[in-house]
């Protein structure tokens, strides 16, 4: 213990260098998680967070009466999850091998610039272009195809408008990251196979597939931890909020928003935050675990 | 698709098959998907307001128009204070959270500090377990007081676990330790070790983490939309969001009086004037990545937190 203080001391530089993003942490993630506590409380905002009177499980028995709202939700934030998971991860990956197999390097280059550009454009700006795409009398969907359709309030089309908005946005930056790893791949590996005769094919099969796992591993891992979280943005903002479609596109986290802004239900709404709080913290352990029996190099704890 | 090919001389890179420009085609037609929508916004800015009322959006319109463009600077200052909010944010929050960052990445990285090993868990608990949107707004509005404080628009993304893996990942893989004890025997101090040989190898990496940074300052609209009340504060996207709001309560309330309508003058937001605010929020970072694309794969690489 003494040695502990005396090397504490010694490096009293690095202690003091760390500081600031100790109290940021401090202030803005860590005090917060106490907030959690709500979910056991009738709030009250002007007793505040501590001040409010306990309730014991008040909240859930709310949450259980209510219990087609929350399943729905949960659902929903499910549903999109492992859609834009498994087919965002599929692209990227397809992305990145088709960029990194082709010859026309200048060409590709130039192209990849321009997939990533959607990334970058929030989705408060996002909504005015799928507006563009789908709004009823201006769209261009309707124009073209000379349809009708009121799209703001047909819930069934959403599932796929914003799996198609979210490949859009995503895909190009995503395949950065796995292109990073086939530039690392040793180009001797592909001129061995080439002269042991294998075909383009055989040597993305057996070469250029199993050297992306890794790191398919990481990302997979990464957001099993955020299942429960979804790109608020994507169905706060591009289905403009619109209550019609809440039955396809709301998810937990735009249902917090909303009750944040029409300050109600905070009962529930504390309830439910738990859930998916400790939910995430549930999966990110064994999300973790997993890698680490499969993959230990690359395990983040 | 490519044929077999048992000579030596050509290797994988020099091939020009068929199959090479039906790749070729298919990245080009992904680029399409994937820039198009970006171009009709451009296009729709510049498009005259009754063709797009008439024929809806197009890519190729056979009236063009400067009105838009003209609707939105009518905004004068409202947009003017939004961009000045927007860059002080940005600026100032990108610029201190990297500070903060790699310093702290430096710190956790001595080998021989033994605390490290507890900060370390400490900036990574926050990635697994966190309170929540809700817990967030509780607290920082009822416990703090800082409703309508900027400082919710900075602090909330000063710092992210994943940020400080990056640069600690850097640190640990691309500078050399020696450097740093030479530094030292050479009898310079903790802070100018860190200040004149850690941080300027950290280049590439503050160049990657950076730019991440201020587009997610940039685009941040949630923070905004929550916290800030007051006019004068908003930044660029709650005035898009505004915008929107604005045209919606047009569009649901046909009671609103003509004459009221007629009042607002050229600030009625229509189709070509919010494609020109969209194009003016988003066009800043669509010029300045270019400049940041190399540093994307060489400065973002993940590691272990313990390393």
């Amino acid at each position: 213990m003494k040695d502990f203080f005396r090397n504490t001391w010694k490096h009293r530089a690095h202690v003091v260098m760390a500081l600031p993003v100790f109290l940021v942490l401090f202030f803005i993630m860590y005090v917060p998680m106490t907030g959690l506590i709500m979910a056991f409380k009738k709030f009250d905002f002007k007793l505040g967070l501590y001040g409010s009177p306990w309730n014991g499980l008040e909240n859930f028995k709310i949450l259980m009466a209510s219990k087609a709202t929350f399943i729905q939700m949960t659902e929903n934030t499910l549903l999109y999850y492992v859609i834009f998971t498994a087919l965002g991860t599929l692209l990227n990956v397809v992305l990145a091998i088709a960029i990194d197999q082709c010859v026309f390097k200048k060409c590709a280059k130039t192209m990849q610039t321009l997939m990533i550009i959607p990334v970058f454009i929030s989705y408060a700006a996002v909504q005015f272009i799928v507006y563009a795409f789908i709004s009823t009398d201006t769209g261009i969907l309707n124009k073209t195809f000379g349809m009708t359709t009121r799209f703001y309030s047909t819930a069934s089309v959403w599932p796929i408008l914003l799996t198609i908005v979210k490949i859009w946005k995503d895909t190009g930056y995503g395949s950065v990251l796995y292109m990073s790893v086939l530039a690392g791949i040793d180009s001797e590996l592909y001129e061995a196979a080439d002269i042991d005769g294998a075909n383009k094919w055989q040597s993305i099969w057996h070469i250029t597939l199993p050297s992306l796992v890794p790191m398919v591993t990481v990302m997979l891992l990464l957001s099993v931890g955020s299942v429960m979280k979804s790109d608020t943005g994507l169905f706060y903002q591009v289905t403009r909020n619109s209550g019609i479609l809440y039955e396809k596109t709301q998810v937990i986290d735009s249902y917090i928003l909303n009750a944040i802004f029409k300050n109600s239900n905070f009962g529930f709404t504390a309830a439910t935050s738990l859930f998916q709080s400790v939910v995430g913290l549930l999966l990110m352990l064994f999300a973790n675990g997993m890698v680490r029996k499969i993959e230990p190099e690359n395990a983040l704890f | 698709m490519a044929k077999k090919d048992m000579d030596l001389a050509p290797s994988r890179r020099e091939k020009k098959g068929l199959g090479q420009f039906i790749l070729l085609f298919c990245l080009f037609l992904y680029t399409l998907f994937a820039f198009v929508p970006v171009l009709l916004t451009f296009i729709a800015a510049f498009t005259d307001e009754k063709y797009i009322a008439k024929n809806g959006f197009t890519l190729f319109p056979k009236e063009w128009s400067m009105n838009g463009v003209n609707a939105v600077l009518r905004y004068g200052n409202r947009l003017l204070t939004s961009y000045g909010i927007t860059i002080f944010v940005t600026v100032f929050g990108t610029f201190a959270g990297l500070l903060i960052m790699s310093m702290f990445a430096y710190s956790i990285s001595r080998p021989d500090f033994r605390l490290s090993k507890f900060l370390s868990i400490y900036v990574l608990i926050p990635m697994l377990f966190n309170g929540g949107q809700l817990s967030g707004y509780i607290v920082f509005t009822s416990m703090y007081h800082l409703k309508d404080s900027l400082w919710l628009l900075i602090l909330p993304l000063m710092v992210s676990t994943m940020n400080v893996i990056i640069l600690r990942t850097y640190i640990a893989n691309s500078i050399p330790g020696e450097l740093m004890e030479a530094a030292k025997i050479d009898g310079a101090g903790e802070y100018r070790t860190f200040f004149q040989i850690t941080l300027p190898l950290l280049k590439p990496s503050l160049a990657a983490v950076g730019f991440m940074m201020a587009t997610a300052y940039w685009n941040d609209w949630q923070n905004a939309l929550l916290y800030i009340t007051t006019d004068t504060k908003k930044p660029l996207q709650l005035l898009l969001i505004n915008i929107q709001k604005s045209i919606e309560f047009l569009l649901n309330n046909s009671n609103v009086p003509a004459s009221a309508k007629a009042a607002m003058g050229g600030t009625i937001p229509q189709y070509s004037s919010t494609m020109a605010t969209v194009i003016i929020v988003i066009g800043p970072i669509m010029v300045a990545y270019p400049f940041f694309q190399k540093y994307f794969v060489k400065g973002l690489t993940v590691g272990s937190v313990k390393g």
